[in-house]
């Protein structure tokens, strides 16, 4: 095709003049007139030739060749056809580019490994967990740069449940699991997963239960060293059997209160939201937290309550628990003869809960753990007090499901005073 | 690294070269437990530092055998020659710091065995170990890497160990002229910081092989790499 239609542009315009050249002055002048043509179209055929031979020796620095006729279509194509190629090769370049920003942006660490084991590509966070960078680590051999022991036999075998455990090189404060996947034929593909928060938490879950299980045991061997003297008949007599059966009883009840705070913490992280919320009659609430802590407080403290402020939108048995927890434990940690204010106000538009007592105030250091479960300001006195030591836990969650927030002051000498602030959304008028 | 005809000389040459790594991660991790240890007091990791010991002078046996066959069987010249010839220095290196974490290692169980401890454990010692550690660290991959600014790195820092070595004797000297009791166990703590400063000589010897490897400069004994060290 192409062929015909170079031969045929080239050769019948010469063909032509020799023609007109045998027509007007014989064979002679055609033959002189066809040689001359052909000389003249090779000639013109070897200068676009070497125009594009040009051309190609070095595309950045010189013009694309421009031509006319049959020369001129196919430099056309070729140049069409460059800027299509050029045209995919930048989208595909801006394809692995924001490929490439997203494996960076991956949190777990990725390394591409061939059957040597030589690093291919690894993203950002390899770099972080392995100290593998790249262009600089390219091509190097993986167990040259993560020697920890262990790791090359892992490497070696693989094994997808069970990732391999490794310890930051660099500070130690770190731990990462390893997994290796095979990737293609020969290819590996090692992931990176950082566990220090994971286990960090695993650790705290094991001293809870541990907490727990301290807690219930205490009172569980207090009982059954009483009944023990209980199947032993004769050594009782009634007197002491009513004293021990009072004494077991306490100490039953404090499991109980232990058993049902952890319950309700438990239901409390399961939800969410409250079930129901409705208007409280924050007046009736407090009226109701004096009677119940003066029952507890047992004429050895004054209790002082302060209502001024309107109804609060929320769930009236979880305020009521957040509440109560916060009033007896002021009272548990107020000397005898102390005072205890209670007081339900507005200020800068928010609803303000406070229990401020005249107690020893030197919770000062403890704030920031004062929330955590079985946390205890001191050891030995606050489980005579009787409480859990899930109170203030109990306090945050219930809180935090109606988007107030604890803050706690204390000083030494004058006491502490804890503040539930609520939202101006929580107060009438409700929309 | 270099390309051979031989695909299988390429192989053995990077099989040493994996083999002298490793075991410099095996080294690393027992200094590392032994430093621990010497804080904490855990008897049962220091049995495993000085059980594990074993295992490093296999290794060096091992090397050490792969190294000569090498050259018996590939005659290796220029640049492998002399990463052979260095990779069989390095190995005594590194079984010497292997040696010194074991012997940190059974002073720290005689230090823990004493019921009453005079002499606080100085964070300077961690401080002092921490710099021993990382320089071993930055020189194996300085060789994994077989670059040489990190090796420079690594033989400068060696001075930063010198510094802490010489604070921590000062204070262990207050101590044993103030209490002559502490005597028997300031020298015990000695003996651990002495190893943990000769931990940093030894890293050292490994970046300056590895600067013999890539250059074929022998910086030994010049000073050389410690002042281009200091310039950087």
């Amino acid at each position: 095709m192409w062929f015909a239609k170079l031969l045929l542009r080239g050769l019948l315009p010469v063909g032509c003049f020799a023609l007109l050249a045998w027509l007007s002055h014989g064979p002679a002048w055609a033959w002189a007139v066809a040689a001359l043509g052909c000389t003249l179209l090779v000639c013109v055929h070897a200068r676009q030739s070497a125009a594009l031979a040009a051309w190609l020796d070095a595309p950045e620095s010189r013009e694309f060749p421009k031509a006319g006729g049959a020369w001129g279509e196919i430099l056309r194509q070729l140049a069409d056809k460059l800027a299509d190629e050029r045209r995919g090769r930048e989208e595909v370049e801006a394809r692995l580019l924001s490929f490439r920003g997203a494996m960076d942006a991956v949190p777990d660490g990725l390394v591409i490994l061939d059957a040597d084991h030589r690093i291919q590509w690894s993203n950002r966070a390899a770099g972080a967990h392995l100290g593998i960078r790249l262009p600089r680590d390219n091509g190097v051999i993986i167990e040259h740069l993560v020697r920890t022991p262990g790791f090359a036999e892992y490497l070696a075998s693989p094994d997808a449940h069970n990732p391999f455990a490794l310890q930051a090189p660099a500070a130690r404060t770190r731990i990462y699991t390893i997994r290796v996947v095979p990737l293609g034929d020969a290819n590996k593909l090692l992931v990176s997963l950082d566990v220090t928060d994971a286990r960090r938490v695993e650790s705290m879950r094991s001293t809870f239960v541990a907490n727990v299980s301290h807690e219930l045991r205490t009172p569980l061997t207090v009982v059954s060293g009483f009944l023990e003297y209980f199947t032993d008949d004769g050594a009782l007599d009634a007197e002491q059997r009513r004293q021990f059966a009072r004494r077991m009883s306490e100490q039953t009840a404090r499991m109980l209160t232990l058993v049902d705070d952890l319950l309700t913490l438990s239901r409390l992280e399961a939800e969410d939201a409250p079930a129901s919320e409705e208007a409280v009659d924050m007046a009736a609430l407090l009226e109701q937290l004096r009677t119940e802590g003066e029952s507890l407080s047992d004429g050895r403290h004054r209790l002082e309550v302060i209502c001024q402020g309107p109804a609060l939108r929320g769930n009236r048995k979880e305020l009521h628990s957040a509440f109560g927890n916060l009033v007896s434990n002021a009272i548990r940690y107020t000397p005898a003869g102390g005072e205890i204010i209670i007081e339900w106000a507005v200020r800068d538009g928010a609803g303000v809960f406070s229990v401020r007592d005249s107690g020893v105030g030197e919770i000062g250091r403890h704030l920031p753990r004062l929330t955590e479960r079985f946390y205890r300001v001191d050891r030995g006195r606050s489980r005579d007090t009787g409480g859990t030591g899930l109170g203030l836990a109990i306090v945050k969650h219930i809180l935090l499901r109606h988007q107030a927030s604890l803050s706690i002051a204390s000083e030494v000498g004058t006491g502490s005073t804890f503040n539930a602030v609520f939202p101006d959304w929580r107060l009438p008028p409700w929309k | 690294m270099s390309n051979h005809l031989s695909k299988q000389f390429d192989l053995e040459l990077e099989h040493i070269r994996t083999r002298i790594l490793q075991m410099g991660g095996l080294v690393e991790s027992q200094l590392q437990t032994a430093i621990d240890a010497f804080s904490s007091g855990d008897i049962e990791a220091m049995q495993q530092v000085v059980e594990r010991d074993r295992e490093v002078d296999a290794n060096e046996v091992g090397i050490d055998e792969d190294c000569t066959l090498l050259i018996a069987r590939r005659q290796p010249t220029a640049r492998d020659l002399r990463l052979v010839m260095a990779v069989s220095r390095i190995v005594t290196d590194l079984e010497r710091i292997g040696d010194k974490a074991a012997k940190i290692a059974n002073k720290s169980r005689k230090l823990h065995a004493v019921a009453c401890q005079r002499i606080p454990r100085l964070s300077e010692i961690r401080h002092c170990a921490r710099l021993a550690i990382e320089m071993l660290q930055s020189a194996l991959d300085s060789l994994a890497r077989m670059d040489i600014d990190t090796a420079r790195q690594a033989i400068g820092a060696d001075k930063a160990i010198d510094a802490a070595f010489n604070a921590i004797l000062r204070q262990l000297i207050t101590y044993m002229i103030e209490e002559p009791r502490t005597i028997s166990e300031a020298l015990d703590i000695i003996w651990v910081v002495k190893a943990i400063e000769r931990v940093g000589d030894h890293a050292s010897n490994i970046a300056e092989n590895v600067i013999y490897i890539v250059s074929g400069e022998d910086v030994r004994h010049t000073g050389a790499a410690r002042m281009r060290a200091d310039e950087a």
